[in-house]
C-alpha cells in the first residue's frame, strides 16, 4: 500500500490536466472571454502602475525599472496559485453545499485530489506577461545574465509562489470554521497588490509586520531583493526558501485538519 | 462467512450553535454564542458480514449518515470501536478507502465535464485496478447494462438516471468489499428505479460485494435487502431479518369489508364485538387490524357472516412501508 | 404598502448579514491593512516628488480620498454579477423571475440590508476617523449634503452597471471572465484607485467622459472641494443624474430583450 510515492501522483494529475485542458476547449466562448478579461486585468495593472510612477523618478531609492521588476517577479510568483490552486476559491462552496464530502472518499492524498481538479489555464498569460515584464526591466537595469542568477531567480521565483500559495490554501480553509469566509479569500487575494512595494517604504513597525504576521514581504520584496541588489541582500532573503517551504507545508496541515474536522459535522 | 464490519457500542457527540432569533437575537449573537450537545448517535453495536445488503434505516437526523462517516473513517466516533475489513478506519482513512465505494444518490463524485470513460480511466489509475480486472469489469458492466452509449458521454449531460447508474458504476469499478449507498434511487422514475435495483442486486451476486444501502424507499429495501437496521434519534431500533420484522408487526393484517348501511354506525357496532380489534370506517370501506395470533381472519369473516350481508370484502398485508412508519412512530415495545 | 415589502428584504439582509461577524471583522482588517499601505506608499511617493502638491492635490487630500473611495467600495460592491451568473447558471433564476417583484429591484433590495450594516461598520467609522485626524480636511457644511446626494446616486450607476454586466451571463457561462472585465475597468476609470487627477492628458479626458467616474469619483470631489462653486456642484450631479437615468433605462432595456430572447430560445 505504500507505493503511492511522487510518480503516482504526478501521473494522475498528469491524466487529469489532460482532461480537464480538453474540457475547457469545449466551452470556448468561456475561455476567450476569461483569457480577455485576464489580459485586462494586466493591462489595467500595468496601466495604474505606469500612472502612478511615470511622474517620479525614484520612491526611498527604487528606480522605476526597479519597481517594474518587483511588479513582474509578483505577476510571475503568483502564477502558480492561479493555475494549480484555483479550486481553492470553489472550496466554501462545496463545503456549504455539503459536496465536499464527495472528496473525502478516495485512498489518495484529499489535499491533491480536491486541488488537482482544476486547472486554470488563463494564469498562463500572466505568467508570459510577468516574464515580459521581467525579461524588460533585466535589461534596462543592465543586470547581465549568467546561470547562476538565472537559477537564483528560479528558486526564489518558486519561494515566493510558495508563500502565496501557503497564505491562498490557509485563507481558503477558514470556510471550514466560518460563514462567509469568502472576505479571508478576498483580503488574502489583496494581499499580492502590496506585494509589488519595496518593503523600504513602510516604517520600521510595519516592515516587521508585513515581514512575520503577515508575510506579504516575501511574495516579491525580499526574494526579488537577491537579483536586484546583491550586495545588499539581507539574512531574510537567505532564508526564504525555507520559509516558503515551511508556510506550505503548515498550510497544508491547516487545510487537512481543517477537512478532516469538518467533512464529519456536515452532512 | 467473515465479518466485514464489526461496530461496538460507538457513540457519537457534536456540539452546536444555538442561533437566536430575529434582529434582536442576531445582535446579541455578535457577541455571544451558546453551544449545546448533541448526541447523533447513541451506543450502536452491530456486526456486518462479507456479501450481504443491509438496509440502513431511519427518519431524517436519525444519525443514519453519521455513522456511516465513521465506518467510511472521515469521523471518529466519541468513544466506541469500529473494524471494517480488519481496519479501524479514522486511524487509516486512505488505506480504508481502497477497501470501500461510496455513492450519494444526488451528488456525483465524477468529473463533470468529462465523458464516463475518461473518469473510469482516472478511477483505475487512482486506485491502482490492473488491465485485466479494468477490463473484466466493464464487461462485467456491459452484461448487466448497455454502458456503451453513456461511456463517452460526458457527465453533466446525463439524465439524473444514467447519472446514478453512472456513478453506482464507479464506485464498484475497483472491486471493494464494500459500497455504501445513499439514497441511490431518490428522484428517479419507476423504470430507472426498478433498472439501478436490478444493477446493485447483480453486482452483489457477482462480486459479493457488501451493500450498506439507507433509503426512504421501501422499494429499494423490499427489492434488495433481507436484513435491515433501523435507528432513530441515534438509538438502535431494530436489527434483524426483513421477514422477522413482518412477522413482528406481520401477524396483523387487514380485512377489509362493505356492508349496506350507515359504514360509521356498523362500524362501532362491530368494533364493540370484536372488542380484542381495531376497526373503522370510511366511505367505502369498514376495516378491521386482525391479529392472527388471537383469531384468524375467516374466523373474524364467518362470525361477521352470521350478523351481516357482506357485500365485498379485500385483505390487505401490511406493508414494510407500514411496518417502518410504525416503527418510527411507536417505537419497537 | 409597497414600500414595506421593500423594507422587509432590507431587514432580512441586515440578519444576514449581521451572522457573519467574522466576516465583518475580516472586511474591517482588510481595510486597516490597504490603508497602511495606500499611506506609506503615497507618503513615499510625496517625499520623493519634492513638492507639497501634485496634480493639485496635497499628500492629505489624496490620502482621504483614497479611504474614502475604499470605504466607499465596500460600501457599494454587492458581487452583483456572480449573484446573478450563478443564478442563472443554476437555474434559481426562475424562481426568482416567479416573485412578484421585478428581478432588477428584488436584486436591489434584497443587498439593501448590506447597505445600511456597511454603512454603520465600515464607511461610518471611517469617515469620522478620517475627519477627526484630518481636522479640518473635510469641511462640514452643505457639502455633505450634496455629498449624500452624490453617493445615492453613486449607488445606483454602480448598481446598474453590474445589473448590466451581470445579463450578459444569461448568453455566456463565463462569468469569472465578464465580472472581472468589469472590476477591472471600473475601478480604474472610476478613480477608486488612482484619483482620476492624476491621470495624463487624454486618458483624463476619456475617463471624464465615461459613466464611472461619477461613482467614486464625483462624491469625493464634492466632499473635497475645498473651494466649492454652486455651479461646479451642479454640473457634478447633472452628469451624474443622466447616467443614473441612462444606465437604469439601459439596464432595463437589456434585461427585457435578453430574457425574451432567452425565454425564446428556451435557454
Amino acid at each position: 500500500m505504500k507505493r503511492k510515492g511522487f510518480g503516482f501522483y504526478l501521473r494522475i494529475y498528469g491524466k487529469i490536466l489532460a482532461q480537464d485542458l480538453k474540457s475547457k476547449m469545449s466551452y470556448r466562448a468561456d475561455f476567450i472571454i476569461s483569457t480577455i478579461g485576464m489580459i485586462f486585468t494586466n493591462i489595467a495593472g500595468f496601466l495604474s502602475f505606469w500612472i502612478l510612477f511615470r511622474n517620479f523618478p525614484s520612491i526611498q531609492g527604487w528606480g522605476y525599472y526597479e519597481m517594474l521588476f518587483l511588479y513582474g517577479f509578483s505577476l510571475v510568483s503568483l502564477t502558480p496559485v492561479q493555475c494549480l490552486f484555483d479550486n481553492n476559491w470553489s472550496l466554501r462552496i462545496h463545503v456549504y453545499s455539503g459536496d465536499f464530502i464527495k472528496y473525502c472518499f478516495r485512498p489518495i492524498n484529499l489535499f491533491f485530489y480536491y486541488q488537482s481538479e482544476v486547472f486554470d489555464i488563463k494564469g498562463l498569460g500572466q505568467l508570459a506577461f510577468g516574464i515580459g515584464t521581467i525579461a524588460y526591466s533585466w535589461s534596462q537595469l543592465g543586470l547581465g545574465v549568467t546561470p547562476l542568477m538565472l537559477l537564483k531567480l528560479l528558486v526564489f521565483l518558486i519561494t515566493a509562489s510558495l508563500i502565496m500559495i501557503a497564505l491562498q490554501n490557509a485563507a481558503a480553509a477558514t470556510c471550514f470554521w466560518i460563514q462567509n469566509s469568502f472576505y479571508v479569500l478576498d483580503l488574502v487575494t489583496r494581499f499580492k497588490d502590496y506585494a509589488k512595494y519595496p518593503i523600504a517604504i513602510f516604517s520600521p513597525v510595519f516592515r516587521f509586520i508585513f515581514t512575520f504576521v503577515m508575510p506579504i514581504a516575501f511574495i516579491a520584496y525580499y526574494p526579488s531583493i537577491v537579483i536586484l541588489r546583491p550586495e545588499e541582500v539581507p539574512l531574510l532573503s537567505w532564508l526564504s526558501p525555507l520559509f516558503g517551504v515551511l508556510f506550505f507545508w503548515g498550510s497544508y496541515k491547516f487545510w487537512m485538519y481543517g477537512a478532516l474536522k469538518y467533512s464529519g459535522t456536515g452532512s | 462467512m467473515s465479518n466485514i464490519i464489526e461496530i461496538k457500542n460507538i457513540t457519537k457527540e457534536f456540539k452546536v450553535l444555538n442561533r437566536r432569533e430575529g434582529l434582536k437575537g442576531s445582535i446579541k449573537d455578535l457577541f455571544s454564542r451558546d453551544y449545546k450537545i448533541v448526541r447523533a448517535v447513541d451506543n450502536i453495536s452491530m456486526t456486518i458480514q462479507q456479501g450481504e445488503i443491509v438496509g440502513y434505516l431511519g427518519p431524517n437526523g436519525a444519525g443514519k449518515s453519521t455513522t456511516i462517516k465513521m465506518m467510511t473513517g472521515i469521523l471518529e466516533p466519541t468513544s466506541g470501536e469500529i473494524l471494517v475489513g480488519g481496519n479501524v478506519p479514522y486511524e487509516n482513512r486512505t488505506k480504508n478507502a481502497q477497501e470501500i465505494g461510496v455513492v450519494f444518490g444526488q451528488r456525483s463524485q465524477l468529473w463533470w465535464a468529462l465523458p464516463l470513460v475518461e473518469s473510469f480511466k482516472i478511477l483505475k489509475d487512482i486506485y491502482g485496478v490492473s488491465d485485466k480486472d479494468y477490463e473484466d469489469m466493464l464487461a462485467l458492466y456491459q452484461s448487466l447494462v448497455d454502458i456503451e452509449p453513456l461511456l463517452h458521454k460526458p457527465v453533466r449531460q446525463m439524465s439524473l438516471g444514467q447519472r446514478t447508474l453512472s456513478d453506482i458504476l464507479a464506485a464498484f469499478l475497483h472491486n471493494p468489499k464494500i459500497v455504501f449507498l445513499d439514497e441511490p434511487t431518490i428522484g428517479l422514475d419507476v423504470s430507472m428505479k426498478a433498472k439501478i435495483r436490478t444493477l446493485i442486486h447483480a453486482l452483489n451476486q457477482e462480486k459479493h460485494t457488501t451493500v450498506i444501502l439507507t433509503t426512504h424507499d421501501m422499494g429499494d429495501v423490499d427489492a434488495l435487502c433481507r436484513r435491515i437496521v433501523i435507528i432513530d434519534k441515534g438509538k438502535m431500533l431494530y436489527d434483524n431479518d426483513i421477514e422477522h420484522l413482518k412477522n413482528f408487526f406481520g401477524s396483523y393484517r387487514t380485512l377489509k369489508i362493505r356492508i349496506d348501511g350507515s359504514l360509521k354506525q356498523l362500524a362501532e357496532e362491530i368494533d364493540r364485538k370484536l372488542s380484542d380489534f381495531k376497526v373503522s370506517a370510511d366511505d367505502e370501506w369498514i376495516s378491521i387490524l386482525v391479529d392472527e395470533e388471537k383469531a384468524t381472519v375467516m374466523e373474524v369473516l364467518s362470525r361477521l357472516q352470521q350478523s351481516y350481508k357482506i357485500r365485498d370484502m379485500q385483505l390487505e398485508e401490511i406493508s414494510t412501508e407500514e411496518v417502518i412508519k410504525k416503527i418510527y412512530e411507536e417505537g419497537v415495545q | 404598502m409597497k414600500l414595506k415589502k421593500y423594507l422587509t428584504l432590507t431587514r432580512a439582509g441586515i440578519i444576514e448579514s449581521l451572522q457573519f461577524r467574522l466576516g465583518t471583522l475580516v472586511i474591517i482588517a482588510g481595510n486597516l491593512l490597504y490603508l497602511i499601505v495606500v499611506y506609506f506608499l503615497w507618503k513615499a511617493i510625496y517625499a520623493s516628488a519634492g513638492t507639497d502638491i501634485v496634480n493639485g492635490m496635497t499628500f492629505s487630500d489624496t490620502l482621504i480620498y483614497l479611504v474614502l473611495a475604499t470605504a466607499l467600495f465596500n460600501f457599494m460592491e454587492m458581487y452583483i454579477v456572480w449573484e446573478m451568473g450563478r443564478a442563472i447558471q443554476s437555474g434559481k433564476i426562475t424562481l426568482d423571475l416567479l416573485k412578484p417583484m421585478e428581478y432588477r429591484k428584488h436584486l436591489f433590495w434584497s443587498y439593501s440590508g448590506s447597505f445600511v450594516t456597511q454603512f454603520f461598520f465600515t464607511f461610518l467609522p471611517t469617515f469620522l476617523i478620517v475627519a477627526a485626524v484630518t481636522h479640518g480636511a473635510i469641511r462640514f457644511g452643505w457639502n455633505l449634503l450634496f455629498f449624500v446626494i452624490s453617493v445615492v446616486m453613486a449607488v445606483s450607476i454602480n448598481y446598474s452597471i453590474d445589473f448590466l454586466v451581470g445579463t450578459i451571463c444569461l448568453y455566456t457561462e463565463s462569468i469569472w471572465g465578464i465580472n472581472i472585465m468589469k472590476q477591472v475597468i471600473v475601478m480604474l476609470l472610476s478613480g477608486a484607485t488612482i484619483p482620476i487627477a492624476f491621470f495624463p492628458e487624454p486618458l483624463k479626458t476619456i475617463a471624464y467622459y465615461l459613466p464611472f467616474q461619477s461613482i467614486y469619483n464625483a462624491p469625493l470631489s464634492i466632499l473635497l472641494d475645498g473651494n466649492p462653486q454652486l455651479q461646479t456642484v451642479l454640473t457634478t450631479l447633472g452628469i451624474q443624474l443622466f447616467w443614473c437615468a441612462a444606465m437604469m433605462v439601459l439596464g432595463k432595456l437589456f434585461w427585457k430583450v435578453s430574457l425574451r430572447q432567452i425565454t425564446v430560445n428556451g435557454g
